[in-house]
């Protein structure tokens, strides 16, 4: 399933020396990754270690320090101001090349004024300039892959986090984004509830779809994912096949934190 | 002294109103009238400067937040007065012609800013009670700023401060019950004329303060209905 790292045509994520600071703490000190074409790749490491931080840089819901990010071949946007110092795309570059990107957030984040069916449908609406008809379409056979037909008129409050979290999932995706980032997608969910949230995930990944995985799964990261990345205080620590980061970690700490949630 | 009060009695006859429907109820009319002129004002005004202090801007937040302190804390009556005289004499110096506001345009002016500083305030709290998460979703779509807060923003917002606002246009609502200084012919003006000619003070009086009692009685009965029911929604949680 893996995409072969030497061709480079088909990187769809290209993130070139990243660097973070907030105020004086650098966050992220110089993250190079690529990310190809129908790979699934995840994310691992202790909290501070910067990855969700990494991770709203792609869509700049972070704004980075310095360091490049090009997403289905375009850099997404900065200027630099009379000062010489970056400063984030506005207007409607930037909101161009955030609808090529899907996010998940760890709280969901449904808008509860607005049924499950209107969630998903907005974005596509507003921003694609979708007739009402094409939106529901999509939106239609979304909800019928998550199994969330009858809910389709629910609004958020009335559903389980499981479920808020799969429309969440079907908002991104009616975008058709070129790739999907992850942020703990499960991490508030109560147990019984993360299952159900991490089929969705699979059956994606099994239909060739780009996704950037943060997530405490190991078992997800271990059987889903092509690629997984550890990272440690800003830096890349580990990167690989999964049974060669999580089974077999080169590193200290890598195998520290592994031997710390797996037993 | 029975006697005199027993006179009063017979003196406080609802009649008296009705006979003097003609121009009272047109008074009436015209509260309403003011009314709805202003909270136009007062939301639109609101919603701007509110707005201006969620900006990332330090100078457009201070601006705003100066504005809401000077119109929270002059009184009504002395704004309706303040713009009633001093802006037409300021702009008048200014175009070196005579000029003077019509009373309606100063009540509306002088009630809208005034009661535009709490709907700032209203309008601020409502925005800032949304997730920051919700708008994050809707940004990480592509959805641009002016999009994100018409249609994920605000109507959240609105809902969150919908029962304070509503508060708020009641006692709106009693604050135009002031323009009759400024010789807007509403229902207390009306009254005073009539009373003028009549000399049948206890009954118009009291009449008058039946009326705008049992008015706003119902408002904020109607009020505390919406606000029961919002609370049970199940837009509201989640």
């Amino acid at each position: 399933m893996s995409a072969p790292a030497s061709r480079s045509d088909n990187v769809v994520v290209r993130i070139v020396d990243l660097h973070k600071y907030f105020g004086e703490l650098e966050v992220l000190k110089g993250v190079s990754l690529d990310v190809h074409q129908g790979e699934v790749l995840t994310m691992l490491g202790s909290s501070g270690s910067g990855k969700t931080t990494l991770l709203r840089c792609i869509n700049l819901l972070e704004q980075p320090t310095s360091g490049e990010i090009h997403v289905g071949g375009s850099p997404m946007g900065f200027h630099i101001d009379a000062r010489g110092r970056r400063r984030p795309a506005r207007g409607a570059q930037l909101n161009a090349q955030r609808a090529e990107i899907g996010m998940v957030f760890q709280q969901f984040n449904l808008w509860p004024h607005m049924t499950a069916l209107q969630n998903i449908i907005e974005a596509p609406m507003r921003v694609r300039g979708w007739s009402r008809a094409k939106a529901e379409d999509i939106a239609l056979r979304l909800l019928q892959k998550i199994n969330l037909m009858d809910k389709r008129d629910q609004y958020p409050a009335r559903l389980s986090g499981g479920q808020q979290q799969r429309v969440a999932i079907a908002r991104a995706l009616a975008m058709q984004p070129k790739v999907m980032l992850f942020d703990e997608p499960t991490s508030s969910l109560d147990p019984e509830l993360v299952g159900e949230v991490l089929a969705v995930m699979r059956a994606l990944a099994d239909d060739g779809t780009t996704m950037i995985v943060i997530t405490h799964e190991i078992g997800f990261a271990r059987d889903v994912s092509d690629r997984v990345v550890f990272l440690h205080n800003g830096l890349i620590e580990e990167e690989g096949a999964p049974d060669d980061v999580i089974v077999n970690p080169k590193s200290e700490r890598c195998r520290r934190f592994f031997a710390g949630i797996t037993r | 002294m029975i006697e005199k009060f027993s006179e009063l009695a017979k003196d406080l006859d609802p009649a008296v109103f009705w006979e003097y429907r003609a121009v009272l109820i047109p008074g009436l009319l015209y509260n309403f009238y003011v009314f709805f002129l202003t909270v136009g004002v007062a939301v639109g005004l609101g919603l701007f400067v509110a707005i201006l202090r969620l900006s990332h801007h330090g100078v457009l937040r201070a601006v705003g937040g100066l504005y809401a302190e000077v119109c929270r804390n002059t009184p009504e009556y002395i704004a309706l007065i303040w713009i009633y005289y001093v802006p037409p004499l300021l702009i008048g110096l200014a175009i070196g012609r005579n000029i003077s506001f019509s009373p309606l345009l100063a009540a509306v002016i002088a009630l809208g800013l005034s009661s535009s500083g709490y709907f700032t305030e209203t309008f601020r709290a409502g925005i800032l009670a949304v997730p920051k998460g919700h708008v994050e979703a809707a940004r990480a779509l592509g959805m641009s700023r002016l999009a994100t807060m018409q249609r994920i923003v605000l109507p959240q917002a609105i809902r969150h401060m919908l029962p304070e606002a509503m508060n708020q246009f009641v006692s709106l609502f009693k604050g135009t019950t002031l323009v009759s200084l400024i010789a807007i012919p509403d229902l207390m003006y009306e009254v005073s004329l009539v009373t003028m000619d009549t000399d049948r003070a206890l009954p118009l009086y009291t009449g008058a303060a039946l009326i705008y009692f049992v008015l706003i009685l119902a408002m904020t009965t109607l009020v505390r209905k919406v606000t029961d029911r919002m609370r049970k929604s199940p837009r509201m949680t989640g």
